[in-house]
């Protein structure tokens, strides 16, 4: 069998969303990467917060969960799972700390978003801290989710089966996701506010899934692009794969 | 990954794969039920409700062969695939 037949095409595409057409997929290989995309890409995410001075009106406990949830850029290639970037965050008030006010020790780590914000601080209140960022996968903890909101629709291709009698009444069909019409064209449906009838109108149509085409919708926190995103969750699975090889060898 | 046997006769094979949840169970039972000589494949994760064991127990039969070997081509299938659809959505 030549299984390695896959096409794939953005049908949107950004830096931190798109969507993707992708041809040749088993059921369980689409799950698969898409458990993957949540759950197994790692990216950095802050873990351990040393405070030297808190007085705000927050405990530390509660400005260490909102550090932990600051997406941080992460490169990957350069690191290894359990890899440890140290920020560092000095802050007096009157005034907003934001994440861009966290100072990375390591240029190649830094807030993907600079406004997020952290707290609200009054006169004379003031925010000084060191905090460890760690890099690990979602399954540990969400925080280290890179992708959020990752998920696939089937590719549904629409036929027109003839004229919808002179005297029925046409009646709205609401589709979501993309569809491929009969001469091949991909179309999302936001094209024709995701009514059948607005794109043919007065036709009847019938719609079906496409064996083995997946729309998936990615979209990251900003740790990392897209195109990398997928390619490293196709990556964990592949890893485990030779895992499995060596392991029953021995 | 840490393979334990539990069970394993000339067809059939149960094997305890620990440290793994469905995400890569279901590819690697994906990929075993499309080869020619696997008679059945299956996985479960909280085999029989057993007190608190949740490694998933694969179980494979083949219809000729070893299943162990089995198990060998569906990583083998598996990294193909990988290979492909990576380089495919590389150049895209």
């Amino acid at each position: 069998m030549s299984e390695a037949d896959f096409d794939v095409q953005y049908i949107e595409r950004d830096d931190r969303s798109a969507r993707v057409l992708i041809r040749g997929l088993s059921p369980a290989f689409a799950n698969g990467i898409r458990r993957a995309m949540i759950a197994d890409v790692p990216t950095f995410s802050i873990d351990t917060v040393r405070f030297v001075e808190n007085s705000s009106v927050m405990f530390d406990e509660m400005l260490g969960l909102r550090l932990g949830l600051v997406p941080l850029t992460t490169p990957i290639d350069d690191f290894e799972i359990g890899d440890e970037v140290t920020l560092a965050l000095d802050v007096a008030g009157p005034g907003t700390a934001y994440s861009g006010d966290l100072v990375s020790s390591e240029p190649l780590v830094e807030p993907a978003d600079k406004n997020v914000p952290l707290i609200e601080l009054k006169e004379g209140q003031r925010v000084e801290l060191e905090a460890d960022a760690v890099l690990d996968t979602g399954k540990e903890h969400a925080k280290h989710q890179g992708g959020v909101s990752v998920g696939y629709r089937h590719l549904q291709r629409v036929t027109v089966e003839g004229d919808l009698g002179e005297f029925d009444e046409e009646e709205t069909r609401i589709l979501r996701g993309v569809i491929e019409t009969e001469d091949g064209e991909i179309v999302p449906t936001e094209a024709f506010d995701h009514d059948l009838s607005e794109r043919y109108p007065g036709k009847e149509v019938s719609v079906e899934d496409v064996p083995g085409a997946f729309v998936f919708h990615v979209e990251t926190d900003g740790s990392v692009d897209v195109e990398e995103l997928i390619v490293r969750a196709i990556g964990t699975i592949e890893e485990r794969a030779d895992e499995l090889r060596t392991t029953i060898a021995v | 990954m840490e393979l334990r046997v539990i069970d394993k006769s000339e067809a059939e094979l149960r094997i305890e794969v620990a440290g793994e949840d469905h995400t890569f169970m279901n590819v690697l039972k994906g990929a075993l039920l499309e080869a020619d000589d696997v008679a059945a494949a299956t996985y479960d994760v909280n085999p029989e409700q057993s007190g608190g064991q949740t490694e998933p127990i694969l179980t494979v039969k083949t219809e000729s062969g070893d299943p162990l070997d089995a198990l060998e081509d569906a990583a083998d299938a598996i990294t193909e695939k990988t290979t492909a659809l990576s380089d495919a959505v590389r150049a895209a």
